[in-house]
């Protein structure tokens, strides 16, 4: 299941966020060796003080944290335009209909003692789950595109799992990966095949706000 | 051919375009409210850079309400304002419920000066850190309001986030039309920084008489009552060159 957790609700889930940054920093400066800020074992960036939404993807009978990202408007403080300006020689795109994701994760924890064949498949598991919902969370909020940065690593995963995406920009090598900017369309339709490919006919997320009602 | 729709969304981003002015802003608001007939309309935006008034308000409703609310200190208690600019997706006023002690009586209140029962607030981020609530307010039925919400979310970020830019704009045209004489500028930066009109005529190589005109000409084109005053709002608005 995914929760949504916005900035005024994150004291109700402490400990979760808390799995979240340390889970970053073991992924983004651990295992892909980012040039990313750890403190006290937790990845935190600037962003995350921009009050931004977090979709968080836990195990329903364990509690286990299994994968998260971040959403930021990209008419505000965002990475593609204040970072990775250098993606978007043009400008970055700035709408009120188009939000950034960034900082997405998988725990490494949930691949544990899986051999290569099932980690994979582990990992497409809860990336499409997590893409699920953020298009069901970009579908109630009148969200209709999500722009975000990634390398070739994720690229390969968005392929595996079927999720289209419309590259924008000029892709650029930063430090020892290509780096992409993209686009990925928010509709009922991106829904439906993301759903199908991972199993998931029946909505993701658990917290729906009124609007959905 | 556009639909009526699109005529709508169109005709209510021409209004705002149109705005030169805060008033006008508001005008711009009062018509969006009539063009997709819901009660109310309200805009309240923070952080936005050139502005001396923080923060910037645009409304449908009566003043009268606004000096209530003010008076009563309701901003403490208002759930909209205590966690509306600290959140992301739009929210409806029903999360809030139900409603208790001073909360109760802000929104029994809110109803009885005509703001309507419904309530959906779409929170907007600025590139500065400056961010707004947008609040559309109806007297409709549940299932009356949910519709009107599910049809018109799409226009009404795209309405807040247009609201929120002429906000920031208007700041800028403020620095614009503010635009002083070099001399009037040099003159009220010296006394921002603590001379008399009889120092700055010394430093400048120009007469007292002549700094109290520039002085005069600087506060008439702020709107500004005092040199302090005028210090004050050329300094909101940018105005002063930074000294090397």
């Amino acid at each position: 299941m995914i929760l949504t957790i916005e900035s005024p609700e994150r004291s109700n889930f402490s400990d979760l966020i808390d799995d979240m940054f340390r889970m970053r920093a073991e992924v983004f400066s651990g295992r892909l060796g980012w040039e990313v800020t750890v403190n006290g074992g937790r990845e935190i960036d600037r962003f995350d003080d921009e009050d931004p939404i977090y979709l968080v993807s836990v195990d329903e009978r364990t509690g286990l944290l299994r994968g998260a990202l971040r959403l930021l408007p990209t008419t505000g403080p965002n990475m593609l335009s204040d970072v990775f300006g250098v993606l978007t020689p043009e400008g970055a795109p700035q709408s009120p209909l188009i939000w950034e994701s960034s900082r997405f994760a998988i725990n490494p924890r949930v691949l544990a003692g899986e051999d290569r064949a099932n980690a994979n498949h582990r990992v497409n598991a809860v990336t499409l789950e997590l893409l699920c919902g953020i298009v069901e969370i970009c579908r109630i909020s009148g969200i209709e595109h999500i722009v975000s940065v990634f390398d070739a690593r994720m690229a390969r995963i968005f392929r595996a799992v079927d999720c289209p995406f419309r590259v924008i920009g000029t892709p650029t090598k930063i430090g020892k990966t290509m780096t992409y900017a993209a686009l990925f369309e928010m509709s009922d339709g991106m829904r439906q095949r993301l759903g199908r490919v991972g199993g998931f006919d029946k909505p993701v997320l658990t917290s729906m706000t009124a609007l959905a009602n | 051919m556009a639909t009526p729709r699109q005529n709508t969304l169109a005709m209510a981003l021409t209004r705002i375009s149109e705005a030169v002015d805060d008033f006008m802003l508001e005008q711009a608001v009062v018509s969006i409210a009539d063009l997709y007939g819901v009660k109310s309309i309200a805009f309240l935006g923070t952080g936005i850079p050139g502005r001396p008034t923080d923060p910037v308000l645009a409304v449908t409703y009566s003043t009268d309400w606004v000096e209530h609310y003010k008076r009563q200190c309701y901003a403490k208690v208002d759930p909209v304002i205590q966690e509306g600019f600290s959140r992301l997706l739009p929210f409806d006023w029903t999360e809030f419920g139900p409603f208790e002690g001073q909360v109760r009586k802000l929104f029994g209140e809110a109803a009885e000066f005509g703001l309507g029962r419904q309530g959906l607030t779409i929170p907007v981020r600025g590139p500065g850190g400056d961010r707004s609530l947008f609040t559309i307010t109806s007297d409709l039925g549940p299932r009356e309001w949910h519709c009107l919400k599910a049809e018109f979310l799409w226009d009404f970020h795209v309405l807040a986030v247009h609201v929120h830019e002429k906000a920031r704009q208007l700041g800028g045209d403020l620095i614009q039309t503010l635009k002083l004489s070099p001399r009037e500028l040099e003159c009220l930066q010296w006394i921002s920084e603590g001379k008399t009109a009889w120092e700055c005529g010394q430093i400048l190589g120009i007469s007292e008489h002549t700094v109290r005109c520039y002085l005069e000409a600087a506060r008439n084109k702020l709107n500004a009552v005092s040199n302090t005053h005028a210090v004050s709002l050329a300094h909101s608005a940018g105005l002063f060159i930074p000294r090397l």
